[in-house]
């Protein structure tokens, strides 16, 4: 292994994830405190939002599963298997169903570079901008595919392309990576129509990629095959509702960094042993503080309409937490999850492509219309949530997004009395968008629209009382 | 060929005041994933919606945002101004995911009482092209529906049969200035097609024939360089002529409201018109958002500098706009690597502003490539 291997996310991250492994949840906090400094400072202060006291056990389980995830697809030429990369919108359980396949998805790859590594992933996007490619595309994959395309990460053996039709930005750098680096794509277009035929055609689409991958791959995709990451999926569907559950009480039992874990969850291990734990953990602590009675006040629930912000997760999720204001969830973690009918191969595959046809951002930007869907589902969660706001992130790339988000702040004002906070940040960079200045907008908004808007109570008003920044108990 | 190049810069031309005067039906569609035959057959006007260098969006920027294409703005802006209020129905497509959020915008904040969504695939599979003959036929027979006009077979073909013959006078224009004495600047031509999504086909067949015999005997003087213009939404003839003015003639183009329209032929064997249509307007498609088609897309664009002779190509794309930007790259290297010398600019659209920096990228790189001046 050349020296420049060394220096591609994957490897980074790995041996990052390596040192972290060595941290025990039964550590006191000031032995993991004193552990944390031995990463570099950003990567040090980034990553101790999964090392609070409240989530540490979490966290640790998450981090340890992304690991065996990341080290599985690096090994995979080793172990006989074509490691495929995914975008996030495409569950993984199809790849981890062969034997001779191993999935990995580009954004979270991206993601644990900028909350993980000195400098996140800016060096990365720098690649793909030396490349001569526009400012604008969107980060979320430039950042993993620039690490690849620079030659000094490990290259995936396919891709699999799964956004036509829910974002143009996400298909067309994928499209430009397989020519790049002169591997195959295969295409699974979202028919940007509700209707059955729409379905109809999906079904369709799905059909033929299994049988391309088939062929790809020199593999039958069995009933037998398929049933043994899906009984594992339903078990992760299962603790996905009790956790959705969970966040209905107020004040609110699961930590604000769950969000993070359960879509880094869901398009990663998904179906394997590693993430019916994750999922398990998450469910467990967040009874175990429900049942504790000794919660924090909660002064605002936010749901987040599109991503959350990355590059700084403890800025974030952390800070968020401090205020005493809830991040719910955000649309990354809406996959829905049904249970698979696993008595047959149609069954396991029909049950596939309802999974994939309602996931985060093919169900809302691959539907008939981008703002309709969107708002029903936004109205939806924020009311079965009970949320007090939404807050757009306002990603630069999010093209599709920006362009029909008026339209729901607009509606969810209308129909459901909800205001929305217009941000905008880069989500996995802070170039554009400090994460000092996200906390002041979305501080502002809180004590000044939420707080005394009027859906709140003369009780809530009071909490203002307490000052901004004072410690809560946890 | 003067007055059609006025009639070419103007929203509401004088076809489309006549068409409306004598109780005519307009339709409004945006990309050239709606083929026009559909609605002629129908006895209905489409209407390609364009901005035409229009650099306000104040209004728009209410509705899309900064982060949105300058072109998809500028279309709306025209649109909520009431620019377009001649339209009787949207035809919207899903050219590209910022179209989409235009019209659902236009749609949601001005209302139009028809408004038809046409969903083209983004991947030219058999599979793909059967969806889209429905989705054909299902937007033809809605339009003609609602309003209550009839749609026979007879009719379409015969609708067909005109835009290809239509095609046949654009490739022969096409070649006037693709000679080695060009008979007509890329802007002059540029203007021409423009028109021809703006109003009524049988008047614009005559047009062309009329424009050709005038310019069987012109010659276009003073140009240093021959070059091919490739890229997103461009309807600026001003940015055309920008080229122009500095001494790069466009002899050749892969414009989305150039040539990608009226070079490809249809296939004359196929005895289904949907299908006729589908292939034509799908399978043979030359845009980036076909997101398996980058080697015929480079393929084009390699003919057309080997055809024309051009000395470089410049490719263009909007701010924001994703699926030009990222093949323009692609396009870029693989014809350098070929040894043909390229420009990529990135502008906003009508950006009048923006004029200077682009004239001075322009003036430099045709030192660059020599020409020959």
């Amino acid at each position: 292994m050349t020296e420049s291997r060394q220096s591609g996310i994957v490897r980074r991250i790995g041996r990052l994830l390596e040192l972290i492994q060595r941290i025990r949840p039964n550590l006191s906090d000031a032995e993991t405190a004193g552990l944390l400094k031995l990463l570099p400072p950003e990567s040090g202060h980034s990553l101790a939002a999964f090392f609070e006291p409240h989530v540490r056990e979490a966290g640790l389980q998450f981090l340890n599963m992304l690991g065996t995830w990341m080290s599985n697809a690096v090994g995979a030429a080793a172990a006989g298997k074509k490691a495929i990369l995914i975008p996030f919108n495409f569950p993984p359980e199809l790849v981890t169903a062969f034997d001779n396949a191993y999935p990995i998805t580009t954004e979270v790859l991206t993601t644990l570079a900028a909350a993980g590594l000195e400098g996140g992933g800016e060096r990365y996007w720098e690649v793909m901008m030396g490349l001569g490619l526009p400012d604008h595309i969107c980060s979320a994959n430039s950042i993993e595919l620039g690490s690849m395309l620079s030659g000094h990460d490990f290259q995936p053996a396919a891709i699999i392309s799964a956004a036509p039709g829910a974002c143009d930005a996400n298909s067309k750098i994928h499209e430009f990576a397989s020519l790049w680096l002169n591997i195959p794509q295969f295409i699974i277009e979202k028919p940007v129509d509700d209707t059955p035929t729409g379905r109809r055609q999906y079904e369709i689409y799905y059909h033929r990629l299994i049988e391309n991958l088939e062929e790809f791959l020199g593999e039958e995709l069995t009933a037998e095959k398929l049933r043994r990451v899906l009984t594992r999926a339903n078990r992760c569907a299962e603790l996905y509702w009790e956790l959705w559950d969970l966040h209905k009480p107020s004040p609110c039992p699961v930590p604000n960094i769950f969000s993070l874990i359960l879509a880094g969850t869901r398009f990663s291990m998904w179906g394997a042993d590693e993430g019916v734990a994750t999922m398990e953990k998450m469910v467990e602590v967040a009874k175990r503080r429900l049942a504790d009675k000794r919660l924090p006040e909660q002064r605002a629930r936010v749901l987040w309409a599109y991503t959350s912000y990355y590059f700084d997760l403890t800025g974030l999720f952390t800070w968020m937490e401090g205020q005493g204001y809830l991040h719910l969830m955000d649309a990354l973690d809406l996959a829905m999850p049904q249970p698979i009918d696993t008595s047959s191969r149609e069954s396991m595959i029909n049950g596939l492509i309802d999974a994939s046809w309602n996931y985060p951002m093919n169900r809302q930007m691959g539907s008939s219309s981008m703002s309709q869907a969107w708002i029903e589902d936004m109205i939806y969660v924020a009311k079965d949530l009970k949320a007090d706001c939404v807050v757009y992130c306002g990603h630069d790339a999010c093209k599709q997004t920006w362009s029909v988000v008026s339209i729901l702040r607009d509606e969810l004002r209308r129909r459901a009395n909800i205001p929305t906070l217009i941000l905008h940040g880069d989500s996995w960079m802070s170039r554009t968008t400090p994460i000092s200045v996200i906390q002041k907008e979305l501080d502002d908004f809180i004590r000044n629209v939420v707080l005394v808007g009027p859906r709140r109570t003369r009780q809530t008003k009071r909490r203002l009382a307490r000052p901004s920044g004072a410690p809560v108990e946890r | 060929m003067l007055d059609a190049l006025r009639q070419a810069r103007v929203i509401e031309n004088d076809y489309v005041k006549r068409w409306k005067a004598d109780g005519g039906v307009v339709v409004g569609y945006s990309c050239s994933f709606a083929p026009p035959e559909i609605f002629e057959a129908a006895g209905v006007l489409p209407f390609r919606i364009r901005a035409l260098g229009n650099s306000r969006t104040e209004l728009a920027d209410s509705r899309l945002s900064r982060f949105n294409c300058s072109f998809c703005r500028a279309c709306l802006q025209l649109g909520l101004e009431g620019a377009y209020d001649f339209l009787d129905g949207l035809v919207e497509t899903n050219g590209c995911d910022q179209l989409r959020g235009m019209f659902e915008n236009w749609q949601y904040a001005h209302p139009v009482a028809f408004f038809h969504y046409l969903k083209g695939p983004h991947i030219e599979t058999p599979e793909a092209l059967e969806y889209y003959t429905g989705e054909l036929r299902a937007c033809a027979l809605t339009t003609a529906a609602h309003f209550g006009r009839e749609l026979s077979e007879p009719a379409l073909w015969d609708a067909i049969h005109r835009q290809e013959r239509i095609r046949v006078l654009q490739r022969q224009l096409n070649g006037m200035r693709a000679k080695e004495n060009p008979a007509l600047t890329g802007a002059e031509m540029l203007g021409l097609i423009l028109l021809g999504s703006a109003m009524l086909a049988t008047e614009y067949e005559r047009l062309l024939t009329q424009v050709i015999a005038e310019s069987e005997t012109r010659t276009v003087p003073g140009f240093k360089a021959r070059l091919v213009l490739g890229g997103s939404a461009t309807d600026e003839t001003e940015f055309v002529e920008l080229i122009e003015d500095v001494g790069g003639l466009v002899v050749a183009d892969a414009l989305c409201f150039g040539a990608r329209a009226f070079l490809p032929e249809l296939d004359r064997a196929e005895a289904d018109p949907w299908r006729a249509l589908a292939d034509l307007y799908l399978r043979r498609s030359l845009c980036p958002r076909m997101f398996d088609g980058f080697a015929r897309r480079l393929e084009f664009i390699e003919r057309l500098v080997t055809e024309t002779r051009a000395h470089g190509v410049i490719l263009v794309h909007n701010k924001f706009c994703d699926i030009h930007g990222i093949d323009n790259t692609l396009l870029r290297k693989k014809l350098r690597e070929v040894g043909t010398p390229v420009l990529t600019l990135e502008k906003e659209y009508g950006g009048l502003a923006d004029f200077g920096r682009l004239r001075t990228r322009v003036q430099a790189f045709l030192e660059h490539i020599g020409g020959r001046a």
